[in-house]
């Protein structure tokens, strides 16, 4: 069914094809291969990944105050310390893709890996400011907490009036709240978000060999004999910090207030989302 | 003398070598195929599991459907009827269907209730009264959510079945998989809304978007 649908393509394909070709059967493979790599081509410009998010909040479209987007942001971090649940709100000023809202932003959330991953309660509050939409994602495991009625009830209730009447700051808060309370008795917290639980792995060793010199010396006396320096090699120590992968391709978004920064570690952890959630244009 | 038995030693060492590789490669390709199956089984469960969750919204649904006033009856009762022919072809929740025709049926009588609903739902659009309820706009939005749960669990059934089919087809592997009764499953098959649902232009000066190209963009217009 792919192959049949560019149709009129295929024709101004033909009328176009190199005059060396004279076999037919070369000429159907010939045309086989430009079909294939069109819609190769316009499957990869049908949709965009956008990159992750380097923090909780992010606003990517100029709608929210600097100091706003830092206060959402230090919020939704104490609420991940708290109860562990992981929930972040992006705001794009266009959906790249062609795709309904729903299946695009699941597959986002999905690829993002937001929500802890064994307990898969990561909630994503999706705004597409051109196009007027909005989508609260909600993880297999926060289904049950935030229904989609739940959901659909904070986007159409809480978020939609303020948003038709601009009060974007005040429609966001709102919503926030919202999903803390349907979310809040789900999980545990650890008193710490999943980032800084994995910092703490490294401090933790850290602090272990601190307390075991005669660990350090094994390992210096094992290490030293590979660390000389020989001919011809150049030791760079590569990465250079944390830098955020930002594989997508990102697309013109000017970067707006965004929160976040100077964690290290992965962010997100591997949740997944089944197409729950609800939302809709405002 | 000595020699022949000292060949016939070495070959026998040699057989039981070989028995003993082949052994190892029936246990571990065996142990594989039932991991791959016992996921398509797995993930079929997973796919039953929503189209029940839509099909227990129908009964509330119609209800509140039939309280608005003088709400057109055949779309409720092509529902009704069309909820009833699901309940008819009713497949092994726990075993995925191996056979294709099985799979079909029940892909059909889903397929009629999504396009029962869906004409359902247009019709509504007529009764802002109805649409105004707490109770319509919480069921919409419940079916909204499930028919999105179809798509996924769909496309992630057919992602394993993917997987176990080539397993079961591909050599070495499809030796074991005949003598074990290790059969390819089928899937589902893209059809009816696909076509349909989204509008592609191709217009080759500048890079179109067509969304109908993506697996998941179709199987999310199927539910």
């Amino acid at each position: 069914m792919k192959v049949d649908r560019p149709l009129r393509g295929r024709c101004r394909i033909r009328a176009a094809s190199p005059p060396f070709l004279t076999s037919s059967a070369e000429r159907s493979i010939h045309l086989a291969l430009i079909v294939i790599t069109l819609s190769a081509i316009s499957l990869s410009a049908a949709e965009v990944i956008p990159p992750k998010p380097p923090g909780y909040f992010q606003d990517n479209a100029g709608i929210v105050s600097e100091a706003t987007a830092l206060r959402f942001n230090e919020q939704l971090a104490q609420f991940e310390r708290d109860t562990s649940n992981q929930v972040w709100v992006v705001i794009y000023p266009k959906m790249q893709s062609d795709d309904d809202v729903a299946a695009y932003t699941r597959r986002v959330a999905e690829t993002w890996g937001v929500g802890q991953k064994d307990k898969r309660n990561g909630v994503v509050l999706f705004v597409f400011t051109q196009d007027r939409k909005i989508f609260i994602q909600v993880g297999y495991g926060l289904e049950g907490a935030l229904p989609d009625v739940t959901a659909f009830d904070i986007y159409e209730n809480r978020i939609k009036p303020r948003f038709r009447s601009n009060d974007y700051e005040g429609g966001l808060a709102e919503g926030i709240d919202s999903i803390f309370k349907a979310i809040r008795g789900e999980y545990k917290g650890t008193g710490k978000t999943a980032r800084e639980s994995q910092s703490n792995v490294a401090k933790k060793i850290g602090l272990f060999l601190l307390n075991h010199p005669v660990l350090i010396i094994l390992i210096v006396l094992f290490f030293i004999p590979r660390l000389r320096p020989r001919k011809g090699y150049h030791y760079s120590s590569g990465g250079g910090g944390w830098a955020w992968s930002y594989g997508g391709g990102g697309g013109d978004w000017s970067s707006g207030g965004g929160g976040g920064g100077g964690f290290s570690g992965s962010f997100g952890g591997g949740g997944s989302f089944g197409g729950g959630g609800a939302g809709g244009s405002w | 003398m000595n020699k022949f038995a000292i060949g016939c030693g070495g070959l026998l060492v040699i057989l039981i070598f070989l028995a003993f590789v082949i052994g190892l490669f029936f246990w571990g390709t065996y142990n594989r195929l039932v991991g791959l199956q016992q996921g398509v089984d797995t993930q079929w469960a997973q796919v039953q599991t929503v189209y029940q969750r839509r099909a227990d919204l129908i009964p509330n649904l119609v209800n509140t459907v039939a309280g608005a006033a003088n709400f057109e009856k055949s779309t409720l009762t092509e529902v009704t009827n069309a909820r009833a022919s699901v309940g008819r072809v009713q497949l092994d929740p726990n075993k995925a269907p191996t056979d294709a025709k099985q799979l079909q049926e029940f892909q059909a009588a889903q397929g009629q209730l999504s396009n029962a609903l869906s004409r359902l739902l247009v019709v509504a659009e007529n009764y802002p009264q109805l649409r105004a309820t707490e109770n319509f706009q919480g069921l919409q939005a419940q079916l909204e959510g499930t028919e999105n749960r179809i798509a996924v669990e769909r496309n992630k059934f057919n992602t394993v079945v993917q997987d176990y089919n080539v397993a079961v087809k591909r050599f070495p592997t499809n030796m074991i998989a005949g003598m074990f009764g290790f059969s390819p499953r089928p899937f589902f098959a893209a059809q009816q809304g696909a076509e349909k649902a989204p509008t592609v232009n191709f217009n080759f000066g500048s890079p179109s978007p067509a969304p109908a190209a993506s697996p998941a963009a179709t199987a999310a217009a199927t539910p």
